[in-house]
């Protein structure tokens, strides 16, 4: 039963593939060809191919050391990568520098800490890149800045200093910040596991909504529940390869792959 | 021949006189010092052979004494055709020295900066250059404000050292008094309390540093 809803699965993701092959112009947010990496000796990525098509939401999930963190960091060129393919909106990463540079800006990312800038205020914070990378003026760029400040639900936090902030509230201004530079594709690598339990469910609600606004999400997360609601598809990692990959009805109940099985039952207990 | 508070008291002006040469020498030098120790610790981080290179540099630096590199400039770069004035030589001299201390000092602050900041620039698109001024050096100097003013206070205790070349600082004006009256005690002890007065005021002054910084990280 279990190896006939792989199949269903599997028919669903070439259904998706041929949709977009149907206008070659159409361009996939991600698609990443046989992508290795190591680390000195230590094989880390073996063989990624995945693709993300415009407007869909993938969670990544697999035990620690799986390599997760490590092949969201290569999509938006924090890690470099030996061999393969990565291609963002249909631009190579790493062939052409000034290309590179152009869709890593349409690339967000928001890390496990935050990582806010502590000498700066929530609004400088999301204000700097506005300024500096796209030239906005000050006036503009805090406006903008407000806007999405709004739309994480912290508005009255503009003046304050990271350190004055709740974890949660932190992570909202890093989605924010993120924000403010109107990527196309938002990459999460455990947006919550550094948080307090009360607070995880502000920054889920956070990005659910932003999934239901029709951002491209690619989000590396346990999150079973977050996973269930909103991804498109459920992507399980396990030593450096993508073991299972099926929409979360498929992944929840009736998972193919053992190892696939056994991580789940472990995220249960 | 005790000590004559009278002639202390007359000595006062003529060394006052020459604070402002000293002050500026040592404004100078700090500035000097701080922006090119910076630099060499940017470029030493970037490793690669000239980041090696740089390290080396920073080594030999620190390992000469101070009075070597100014009798250098002074006396071995005219040979080369660059004939500079004692103070620019003087300036040049002490901010050389104390950027090696200072390329050190600075290492250990930017060392202490999480690495995801670096990353989050990154991420964000933000530039090399604007990360280490908008990013890197705003939180380092957080980091590193105490021990830097301290080299501040050593520069300008350096400053005397100018006297080789003629320069006409606080100390050399002190000894052109006591040369021309023999009487050391009065106008060296009026000079190195001034001395005193500024290195006190230096440290004050980082500490009021110190504190501005510090509110923008409640911690
Ligand atoms: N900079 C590095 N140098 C060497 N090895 C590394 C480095 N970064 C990660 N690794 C190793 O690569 C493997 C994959 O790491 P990665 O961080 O991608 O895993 P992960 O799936 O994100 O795990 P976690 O759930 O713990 O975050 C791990 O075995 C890790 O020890
Ligand atoms: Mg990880």
């Amino acid at each position: 039963m279990s190896s006939s809803t792989a199949m269903t699965a599997m028919n669903l993701r070439f259904q998706k593939d041929s949709l977009c092959m149907q206008d070659p112009r159409q361009n996939l947010a991600v698609e990443i060809d046989a992508l290795h990496k190591w680390y000195g000796a230590f094989h880390v990525l073996k063989g990624i191919d995945l693709r993300v098509a415009h407007g869909s939401r993938i969670v990544i999930c697999g035990p620690s050391g799986s390599g997760k963190s490590t092949l969201i960091r290569c999509l938006n060129g924090l890690e470099a990568y030996r061999q393969g393919t990565i291609m963002l909106d249909g631009t190579r990463l790493g062939e052409d520098a000034v290309q590179t540079a152009l869709a890593r800006r349409q690339t967000g990312m928001v890390f496990q800490n935050f990582n806010l800038f502590p000498h700066l205020s929530v609004l400088a914070n999301c204000t700097l890149a506005l300024r500096r990378v796209a030239g906005m003026a000050r006036t503009e760029a805090e406006a903008l800045a407000h806007h999405y400040l709004e739309k994480v639900r912290i508005p009255e936090q503009a003046h304050k200093y990271p350190a004055q902030l709740s974890g949660g509230q932190q992570q909202r201004v890093a989605i924010a910040r993120a924000l403010c530079m109107s990527p196309r594709l938002m990459l999460f690598d455990e947006p919550t596991s550094a948080l307090d339990p009360e607070m995880i469910r502000e920054v889920l609600d956070v990005m659910t909504e932003l999934a239901h606004d029709g951002m491209t999400m690619i989000c590396v997360t346990h999150e079973m529940g977050f996973a269930r609601e909103v991804a498109d598809e459920v992507v399980f990692m396990d030593q450096g390869s993508i073991v299972e990959q099926a929409v979360p009805a498929t992944f929840f109940s009736a998972p193919s792959h053992p190892r696939a099985r056994n991580f789940l039952s472990t995220l249960l207990h | 021949m005790g000590f004559d508070l009278d002639f202390a008291l007359a000595s006062v002006p003529a060394i006052l006189g020459a604070i402002g040469m000293t002050l500026l020498v040592a404004v100078t030098s700090c500035f000097g010092a701080a922006a090119l120790g910076f630099c060499l610790e940017i470029v030493r981080r970037r490793g690669g052979f000239v980041g090696l290179g740089v390290r080396f540099l920073i080594d030999f630096i620190r390992a000469t004494p101070v009075l070597v590199w100014l009798y250098c400039l002074y006396f071995i770069l005219p040979f080369y055709g660059v004939r500079l004035s004692a103070l620019t030589v003087g300036i040049a001299g002490l901010s050389l020295y104390y950027s090696g201390y200072l390329a050190e000092v600075f290492k250990a602050g930017i060392d202490a900066i999480a690495k995801g900041q670096q990353e989050a620039a990154r991420a964000l698109g933000i530039s090399r250059l604007d990360t280490v001024v908008f990013v890197i050096a705003p939180q380092m100097l957080r980091n590193i404000a105490a021990p830097m003013g301290n080299y501040f206070v050593s520069i300008l205790k350096a400053t005397p050292y100018l006297a080789v070349l003629a320069v006409p600082e606080m100390l050399g004006a002190a000894f052109d008094i006591a040369s021309d009256t023999y009487r050391y005690a009065e106008p060296l002890t009026v000079a190195g309390i001034i001395f005193l007065a500024l290195a006190l005021a230096i440290s004050q002054g980082v500490k009021w540093l110190e504190k501005r910084l510090a509110v923008s990280t409640v911690r």
